[in-house]
């Protein structure tokens, strides 16, 4: 037995407010893990991205397109190692109408050389490259919409009219986090032949990747210099910070996620300080009795601190335990699967896991100071005098 | 020295006059402030308890007892004067230092037990020994040894709640002779306790006196506990009667 032994002990006292403290803390790092994973999840769209990787867009918004020419002089720059495009489609399947997906009409011949972190076999990727109507399908969605491999399927698009027939001539895998694994994927050539003569031979963005040597942001500027004479301006960042200006858009929402999760630590400290403050009051006594046994004024603040740090330990560890099966194997599975485009990864993180569980401890240790403080000034021979 | 002692000593219960003094308090003065208003509660007391002395002290309340008893424990500091208990001058130390030499040299039992209710008897007769640097297996052996004077060895399990009021003021005992201090400071040990259960504790400080040369200084309303005192003094508005 030792100090925090008897902290630990403190705990027992009262059994229903312990477990209501613990359900507590609990309750409030679930929450928390939550929130994080789910601003995690959103924003791991932009810290998992290739660093060589560029985007260019057009200056004023990505809704507009720019000339497919650019792309063959982007690949003629000499930082530019590879290029590729592509257009946001808007597909749908009539059959499952409510289902949103990312479908883009891309160049088959590089554009999963420029996006290496999606994987497909060589024979699929040949099929796909012959095949003018070949599409190549994420396998969430490829699962999600109950398709399969050589069957053919009809998209509507909310840009384009027309019934639209592809041939699914395979899948592919995504190797990181940040990437979509339900994508749909097919040809940009027949897309721009159906497109009214005006509108041919439009791309909406250029994605190259930088050659040994040669740096994002330098290459970045450069192309940017390079059309800034033209008709049509560009505005080329690298892949994160393209993804970050799109999430820019919905920095409210990621603010307001951030305000409750604070809100909802701070309720959980005052829960805490609350019990604290509570035993301390009640135990007064026998908090002079051990002050004049010898203990010292920092022993009785300690044994406040450790019971403090018991609950936050054993809250934080309840929360995270519930946290783990309830968000990696039931609600994080279930977003993946349906909401892969928003949250292509929906799980906790190792990192958000220590952090909760050192922001319980370290709240419950915060919590315990006002007490711990009244604990240690206690004036002995005026508790004696009230126990007596 | 009293009329009590006095015929203490005549009896020949009291210990010899002729040994040194464990405690000694002189010209001691108390002052407390209820707001801006000072209650002087002793008046220039001197006390000479000697080594190996079971004394009683009595009085009626508001009188100064727990006052001296907190001042010989050294809970408190007097307004003037000099507390020198066991060779120390302790009027003056640090509260660090006090604490040291209170778990080393002083022994408490009071009135309300306050035994820590989740931990069982023989843990906290273990309480004071955490201050130590003694071993687990060592505090353990010391604990059982406590509870085995007080004849409370079969309940060392036992929680707080599971013991009678008699049996919860031997652990409170058990707890305050572990560290084997020189002197035991007892303020209403019996206050709470029926008769029986009461003569039991008082037999054991007795038997702590008597036996194991404690010296006990113990703060009685019960003229039956004050009996079993070798020296009883009475106090009234701080003076020693």
């Amino acid at each position: 037995m030792n100090l925090g032994g008897v902290a630990a002990n403190n705990l027992r006292r009262n059994k229903l407010r312990s477990a209501l403290t613990i359900a507590g803390v609990a309750i409030a790092i679930l929450a928390f893990v939550l929130l994080r994973t789910i601003v995690e999840a959103w924003t791991a769209q932009s810290s998992d991205v290739a660093n060589d990787r560029i985007v260019t867009r057009h200056k004023v918004t990505f809704v507009l397109s720019l000339p497919k020419r650019y792309v063959d002089e982007v690949r003629g720059m000499k930082e530019v190692k590879i290029a590729t495009w592509a257009n946001w489609f808007g597909g749908k399947d009539p059959n499952h109408d409510t289902d949103f997906f990312q479908a883009l009409a891309c160049d088959e011949k590089t554009f999963f050389e420029v996006y290496d972190d999606m994987r497909t076999t060589p024979e699929q990727l040949k099929a796909f490259k012959e095949d003018r109507q070949g599409a190549i399908v994420g396998e969430k969605l490829l699962k999600r919409l109950g398709w399969k491999v050589g069957e053919t399927v009809t998209l509507t698009s909310q840009i384009f009219p027309g019934n639209w027939e592809f041939h699914i001539v395979g899948t592919y895998e995504a190797l990181k986090k940040a990437v979509d694994p339900a994508s749909f994927l097919f040809h940009w050539d027949m897309l721009n032949e159906r497109m009214p003569k005006a509108f041919q031979d439009q791309v909406g963005w250029i994605v190259a990747r930088v050659g040994v040597g040669s740096s994002a942001v330098d290459t970045s500027k450069a192309i940017d210099d390079k059309f800034e004479s033209s008709d049509v301006q560009t505005k080329s960042q690298d892949e994160r910070s393209f993804q970050q200006s799109f999430l820019g858009m919905f920095s409210a929402i990621l603010t307001a996620l951030n305000i409750v999760s604070a809100v909802i630590l701070g309720i959980m400290m005052l829960i805490l300080g609350n019990t604290v403050a509570m035993g301390v009051r009640e135990r007064t006594g026998e908090y002079a009795v051990l002050r004049a046994i010898g203990f010292l004024p920092r022993h009785i603040a300690l044994l406040v601190i450790f019971e403090a740090g018991v609950l936050g330990i054993v809250g934080g560890g309840v929360g995270l335990g519930l946290a783990y099966p309830f968000i990696n194997l039931g609600m994080g599975r279930f977003i993946e699967e349906n909401f892969s485009n928003f949250f292509p990864f929906f799980r906790i993180t190792p990192e958000s896991g220590a952090i909760s569980m050192a922001i319980a401890v370290g709240l419950a240790l915060c919590a315990s100071l006002p007490p711990a403080v009244n604990a240690y000034r206690l004036h002995v021979v005026e508790a004696l005098r009230r126990i007596a | 020295m009293s009329e009590t002692q006095a015929a203490e000593e005549a009896k020949g219960t009291a210990p010899s006059s002729n040994k040194p003094p464990i405690i000694r308090l002189r010209g001691i003065k108390k002052t407390f402030w209820r707001g801006k208003e000072p209650v002087r509660v002793l008046e220039n007391l001197d006390l000479d308890v000697p080594d190996g002395s079971f004394e009683a002290l009595m009085g009626p309340s508001g009188s100064g007892k727990s006052t001296i008893l907190n001042l010989v424990a050294g809970l408190d500091q007097p307004s003037e004067g000099t507390v020198e208990v066991a060779g120390q001058v302790i009027s003056g130390l640090s509260e660090s230092r006090l604490a040291r030499w209170r778990a080393d040299t002083i022994g408490f039992i009071f009135q309300s037990f306050h035994l820590i209710p989740v931990l069982s008897a023989q843990r906290n007769v273990e309480l004071p020994l955490l201050l130590t640097s003694l071993g687990s297996s060592e505090r353990k052996k010391r604990a059982q040894t406590a509870l085995r004077v007080v004849g409370l060895e079969d309940r060392a399990g036992h929680y707080p709640r599971q013991l009678s009021g008699g049996q919860e003021q031997r652990v409170a005992i058990a707890r305050a002779i572990v560290n084997d201090p020189r002197i035991i400071v007892a303020d209403e040990p019996t206050g709470d306790l029926d008769r029986q259960s009461a003569d039991d504790v008082l037999g054991l400080l007795t038997k702590l006196n008597r036996e194991f040369g404690k010296t006990i200084i113990m703060v009685t309303h019960d003229p039956a506990a004050a009996e079993r005192a070798t020296i009883t003094r009475r106090l009234d508005k701080g003076q020693l009667k």
